[in-house]
């Protein structure tokens, strides 16, 4: 609509510091230069950063300007890195003289005493000057038509009001509407040609920096200017997500976003993009498209104007370190300019406000993180001024969690558990933005991260995260990151027939694979740094299954008198020191009964042993700690913390360890468990870690039990528990402390697998648009689900072949309404009474918690020893 | 090794039974025994082998050896606490056996009170009267006061162990182009990364206990605290030799003199070996015995924490590195809750130390939450100020100090609405004298210290600043 139709369009490409520095990287650029000159029929215009690292070292020359033997360290790093660069593209060097000399000339420049702007600006425009150069010779070698472009000559700083010295030199805003004139020029360029991000003319004409997300923000510039077909942004990462991947492996990629979208999600923390960069592509409609370097197969993500709306949320993002300033005042707000003085305040401590929430006697803002906050008092100034209006506290570190996506008024009656979610927290500040993009919650810091996965896993539950948009979201970041393993099979797959037998003599049944406990106990094996493992019975206290487990040098943990005994009743001979006992609340006479059978006996709190000290005097101890905190895959699982009743508190160990002395009893193991369903490998070596420098202080300690929790995928999309990761991590820990013997615990991660429920179908039934499937098995033969909310993998084995292509809830017969084993999960359309149905997952904390209510009768337990 | 056999109680003596230093591999070992069993063995390795060493540097390292050997044993020497102490084949002199003695009687006095035993006046190191100097290791002693001078250069080791402090000496030696090894004991992931962001020369010295140590474990030996900034300098002497540097640098604060009391004792200093006392003594031991020209001191003696926690926090390059937290302390990882545990005494001390000197946003950044606006930490921060008989048993700094920091923040605008410093601008302050509260008296340096002349006014003058 601009470009003269004889005139052929642009494409500009942006690359970033890491593609610019491997030759391999120049190889794709290269050849992306030709195909989109190709295929589009267009210029290219490829705009690139310095290599990794080089603006940082250009930056520590200025910091360090008068500092002569770091100036002289520092250029020749920077030229040899430049110099090796060039060697392995086989760039003959003189293509870097000049950009060489220049910068030994701005060394002994004399405005470097004076660390003047100008030179400062010239100084770090070298790095890209460099890079655009290096990158110029390499194609043309490759016989390539490539020209340098100065793009100082094309991008014009243009002033800004109440700009600074500082930021009109080195921080600077461009020109982007250009006119015909300036396009006519442009095109008088050769047709691929290569630019420097990040710097730009002047207003005196000379070098200006256009500081944070430069390069970024030079292409868009570009983009613009040019009015081009679009804007490649290509990066080390494979577009935006619905959240930061390092956080929530299942972040989904975005392929399609609105601008505004965009500039939400950037300007909330991802850092994929600088907020910056959008506005002029926005302005001219020119679409922005995010791809990675190393995927470029990847489809990336694509920011334009679509026709097609797609509400819902597309994005959770968090931003920590925010500070809330909470002003509380009383009878003030009904005075006229009460606000506007509060605001004179921040306007002259020069702090930008970004949200607020007022009430009858309180204003709350949030201030974001700025360079200035961190080094200077401004904070306690502002505080000073603010304290002359109204009573000031400061209220941080925080973090701002952001639900971003179109159409969010319309959607809060979907977001009912991500509203239960944050209840459960301190919720400092809530603000939707009337743009109805945006829904903001203002958390404690230390939180913010951890709820993040829930967050986003409850918004795909609730729907208000379309993710079957395909359109939209593409795959999630562990999809991408991770090598795509094979369909995982189950045991059961190959055992079908065999199943459907079992079921028709009666369900519902629980059937046990042992040689899938046998080979989770070699799993374990490869933990060399694991001392000593005991079994968690409570798991699953099957006769057959603890055989096998104990041919595998497992001991065994009982949380019961009557554990210890089921136990001894299977292995009459064996040794006491194999038996640890781990009791919660335990009476004395339990403690009494199983000192004569257990080695190993747990205390988690002061009672016992002032209590009853003559069942623990003259006697070794293991003391159950808690660290303080729990982790895991629901509250109710979480053991550690104040709110749970296991283990003894950290502020109490010298008490503990007192009165152990003074009745003669050796605490010989530490023991802490924090809960279950833990990913994190890294936990147990933080755990290990904890417990070792309690130890340190007493003693006696010779071991450190760890206790279990390692998590177990019960959803398809969730992984296997990384154990080699985890061997590493406490071998690492271990090196730290030689001198203690570490144990664990594991019960779940045992069994959990290695066992199915079976069941048969009662009765399927539509009822006001809720499809359910009922079975022969609730509530009453599986307990978690209703009670932790868990969810278990249920496939209907008389259809394997059927797709499963209809929504149901699955019931089981028990008269409660918590008596559901799955909601909106997918099964054959066509499932019917009698068909038999496997609940898969349910060899752990299942048939141990089965129980008779409704006096209907226990499941059956059956084996399968192939 | 693992079929050692340990028995406690039929222990009668500790052999130091000697010490070698292989210069082509760089490993010390280090051996010992009980009685009459097998001897065993520790080793560290010191990198930058093979080493070239002439007479005098050899006879020097010879001494640094030993003084290490010594020093070492009280690992092993704990297991059993025999009543007789062998030295195998070298001999000391009677000063030596004094310090000695005074590490072992000091530097094991918490290890002592956990399990019951006295240890005072029952530990005698064999020595040889200097009168009738059999002594073969000192003939060129006679008349003499010092050791040999070796000519060693103008640079530091500096220990690094990952909190504050080492990180000021650090910076101040730099300041003061003070050419400087960054140097460490042991793979703690956390020292490394610090060691790291200094981007100066590292050194990581290896020290591998026995494995009869696992065995005797096992078997029942006795644990506890030893005075291991004792050994870290004993070995950071030999490193210095073989580094040809002149200075061994740690940072022990002027409270370290004073340490915490542990409870129920009423005299046993926890980190003794931290002290003015031993820094003095083994200072004193190194001229004498090992190089006139080799100088060990700290160099944060003469400073209170406070006036540390103000110099470190003059520069945020450290911030999302450091932690002196010594619970989540060996594990690194790049959230501060991974760093600093956030409920321990070190780490209540250090927020408290460094939150007058810096923004409060910065603060946060460094713990990741607020641990003065967290209400269940009202007690451990009441024990820091020594208020209704609380006191802290871990190494931090003086209650004066803690009372001092917290009385600045109940002024701050942004700080005195937080519910511990309210709580105290209530409840404690009232009852305190307003003299002992001012922090600028708590920044004055002391003259008690080892710092080399030509250091001391630059360095005051920087702490000044």
């Amino acid at each position: 609509m601009f470009a003269k139709s004889n005139v052929p369009p642009w494409v500009v490409l942006k690359f970033g510091g890491t593609s610019v520095s491997q030759k391999h990287r120049w190889d794709t650029i290269g050849r992306l230069m030709r195909e989109r000159a190709e295929q589009d029929q267009a210029g290219v215009l490829v705009v690139v950063s310095a290599l990794s690292g080089i603006t940082n070292q250009l930056q520590s020359l200025i910091d360090h300007a008068d500092n002569e033997a770091y100036l002289a360290d520092t250029l020749l790093s920077i030229v040899n890195r430049h110099t090796t660069f060039a060697n392995e593209l086989h760039v003959p060097l003189k293509a870097l003289d000049t950009r060489f000399s220049e910068l030994k000339a701005l060394i002994a420049d004399s405005r470097r005493m004076t660390r003047a702007y100008d030179w400062q600006a010239e100084v770090l425009s070298q790095g890209e000057l460099l890079s655009s150069a290096l990158g110029v010779a390499y194609l043309k070698i490759q016989q390539m038509p490539v020209a340098w472009l100065d793009a100082r000559q094309w991008l014009q700083a243009v002033r800004v009001p109440n700009q600074g010295e500082w930021a009109s030199r080195l921080s600077v805003s461009c020109e982007y509407q250009g006119s015909d004139d300036w396009r006519e020029r442009f095109n008088g360029n050769a047709k691929l040609l290569i630019t420097q991000g990040f710097i730009a003319r002047a207003l005196d004409g000379k070098t200006a920096i256009l500081g944070r997300g430069g390069s970024d923000t030079s292409a868009a510039y570009f983009g613009a200017l040019l009015r081009a077909k679009r804007v490649e942004i290509w990066t080390d990462v494979p577009g935006m997500f619905s959240a930061n991947p390092r956080a929530v492996p299942d972040a989904r990629l975005l392929t399609q976003l609105e601008y505004q979208e965009a500039q939400e999600i950037a300007t909330t923390g991802a850092k994929v993009l600088h907020p910056r960069c959008i506005h002029p592509c926005r302005d001219l409609s020119v679409p922005l498209w995010i791809r990675d370097t190393e995927r470029p197969e990847m489809p990336g993500t694509c920011i334009s104007q679509s026709s097609e709306k797609h509400p819902g949320v597309k994005a959770i993002s968090t931003r920590n370190g925010i500070v809330l300033l909470s002003m509380e005042s009383v009878g003030m707000w009904q005075q006229v300019g009460f606000l506007a003085d509060l605001f004179n305040c921040f306007k002259a401590h020069a702090l930008s406000v970004d949200m607020i929430s007022t009430s009858e006697t309180n204003v709350t803002v949030s201030l974001d993180p700025s360079d200035n906050l961190m080094s200077s008092n401004v904070l306690d100034a502002l505080c000073n001024d603010l304290s002359q209006y109204c009573r000031v506290k400061v209220i941080t570190p925080c973090s701002a969690v952001t639900l971003v996506g179109q159409g969010m008024r319309s959607m809060l009656d979907q977001l009912t558990d991500i509203w239960a979610e944050f209840g459960r927290e301190r919720v400092h500040l809530i603000s939707q933005s009337s743009n109805d993009l945006n829904l903001t919650f203002v958390v404690d810091d230390t939180i913010a991260q951890d709820m993040l996965p829930k967050l986003h896993e409850l918004l795909i539950e609730s729907g208000a995260m379309p993710v079957e948009e395909s359109s939209v979201f593409g795959p999630s970041w562990q999809d991408i990151a991770f090598e795509k393993k094979p369909p995982v099979s189950h045991w059961w797959q190959r055992h079908i027939p065999r199943l459907t037998q079992i079921a028709q003599q009666g369900t519902p049944a629980y059937v046990y694979h042992l040689p899938s406990v046998a080979a989770q106990a070699e799993k374990i094996k490869k933990i060399t740094a694991l001392d000593c493992r005991f079994y968690a019975i409570k798991a699953n206290a099957q006769p057959d299954i603890l055989k096998v487990l104990q041919q595998h040098c497992f001991g065994f943990e009982c949380v019961s008198v009557a554990e210890l005994e089921h136990v001894l009743k299977i292995f009459p001979t064996l040794a006491k020191e194999r038996l640890l006992f781990t009791p919660s609340f335990a009476t004395k006479a339990d403690y009494m009964a199983a000192r004569k059978l257990a080695h190993w006996i747990t205390v988690d709190s002061l009672y016992p042993l002032q209590h009853w000290p003559e069942l623990f005097s003259n006697q070794p101890l293991v003391l159950r700690i808690d660290p303080g905190y729990g982790l895991g895959h629901h509250s109710h699982v979480k053991t550690g913390g104040a709110d749970a009743k296991f283990g003894l508190a950290v502020e109490d160990i010298a008490k503990f360890v007192a009165q152990a002395k003074a009745i003669n009893a050796r605490i010989e193991v530490l023991h802490a468990h924090v809960g279950s369903g833990v990913k994190e490998n890294s936990h147990w070596a933080q755990l290990f870690a904890q417990l070792a420098s309690y130890a340190d202080d007493m003693g006696t300690v010779k071991a450190i039990n760890l206790g279990g929790g390692l998590s177990v995928p019960y959803k398809d999309q969730e992984h296997e528990f990384d154990i080699e990761g985890l061997a590493q991590a406490l071998l690492d820990a271990k090196a730290q402390w030689p001198h203690y013997a570490v144990w664990m615990e594991p019960g779940r991660f045992m069994v959990a697998q290695s066992g199915v429920l079976l069941t048969q179908v009662s009765q399927v039934v539509s009822k006001m648009g809720v499809h359910r499937v009922g079975l022969d098995a609730g509530m009453n033969a599986l307990m978690r689900p209703a009670l932790y909310e868990s969810k278990h993998r249920i496939v209907n084995i008389s259809r394997q072949s059927a797709t499963t292509n209809k929504h149901f809830d699955v019931v089981g017969p028990i008269c409660e309404s918590t008596d559901v084993l799955a909601k909106h999960i997918l099964l054959p359309a066509d499932t019917q009474e009698a068909d038999v149905m496997l609940i898969d997952t349910a060899g752990a904390y299942g048939f141990v918690m089965a129980n008779q209510y409704n006096k209907r009768a226990l499941p059956r337990e059956v084996i399968i020893d192939v | 090794m693992s079929d050692y056999v340990f028995n406690r109680e039929s222990i009668r003596s500790f052999h130091f039974i000697d010490c070698q230093f292989n210069a082509q591999s760089g490993v010390a070992t280090l051996q010992y025994a009980f009685d009459n069993g097998p001897v065993f063995a520790e080793q560290i390795t010191f990198p930058g082998a093979p080493f070239v060493l002439d007479n005098v540097k050899q006879q020097a390292l010879t001494h640094a050896l030993q003084t290490l050997h010594l020093i070492a044993g009280v690992s092993y020497y704990k297991a059993a606490v025999p009543e007789t102490i062998v030295i195998d084949h070298y001999t000391i002199d009677a000063d030596t056996a004094d310090f000695l003695t005074s590490i072992y009687e000091n530097g094991l006095g918490e290890f002592a009170y956990r399990n019951n035993l006295s240890l005072r006046g029952k530990i005698k190191f064999p020595y040889i009267p200097s009168s009738g100097s059999l002594s073969h290791l000192l003939p060129e002693r006679e008349g003499k006061t010092n050791a040999s001078t070796l000519g060693l250069n103008n640079h530091a080791l500096v220990a690094i162990g990952g909190g504050k402090d080492s990180l000021v000496s650090i910076e101040s030696l730099r300041r003061m182009n003070i050419p400087q090894t960054v140097t460490w004991i042991g793979s703690a992931p956390l020292i490394r990364s610090c060691a790291e962001r200094t981007g100066l020369p590292l050194l990581n010295i290896t020290r591998q206990l026995a494995p009869e140590m696992f065995a005797m474990n096992k078997q029942g030996a006795l644990n506890g605290h030893i005075p291991v900034t004792a050994i870290n300098s004993a070995i950071l002497t030999v490193a210095a030799l073989l580094a040809n540097a002149n200075q061994v640098v740690f940072s022990n604060e002027r409270s370290a003199s004073y340490g915490s009391l542990i409870e129920g004792t009423g005299e046993v200093n926890h980190q003794w070996s931290k002290s003015w006392d031993f820094e003095q003594n083994f200072a004193k031991h190194v001229q004498r015995f090992i190089a006139s020209d080799l100088y060990y001191y700290s160099l944060l003696r003469p400073f209170s924490e406070l006036a540390v926690a103000r110099q470190f926090a003059k520069t945020d390059f450290y911030d999302a590195h450091f932690s002196s937290c010594n619970r989540n302390f060996h594990i690194l990882g790049e959230r501060p809750a991974q760093r600093w545990c956030g409920v321990c005494p070190k780490c209540h001390f250090v927020f408290l130390a460094l939150a007058p000197f810096m923004p409060k946003p910065r603060l946060m950044a460094i713990f990741g939450r607020n641990l003065l606006d967290e209400p269940e930490q009202t007690a451990g921060f009441d024990a820091l100020l020594e208020f209704q008989d609380h006191k802290p048993f871990e190494c931090v700094g003086e209650g004066i100090e803690s009372r001092a920091a917290m009385a600045a923040l109940a002024k701050s605008p942004s700080w005195r609405e937080d519910f511990i410093v309210r709580r105290f601008a209530q409840e404690i302050l009232p009852q305190l004298d307003n003299q002992d509260l001012a922090i600028a008296p708590l920044l004055i340096p002391d003259n008690e210290h080892a710092i080399p002349a030509s250091l001391w006014e630059s360095l005051r003058a920087s702490f000044g600043a």
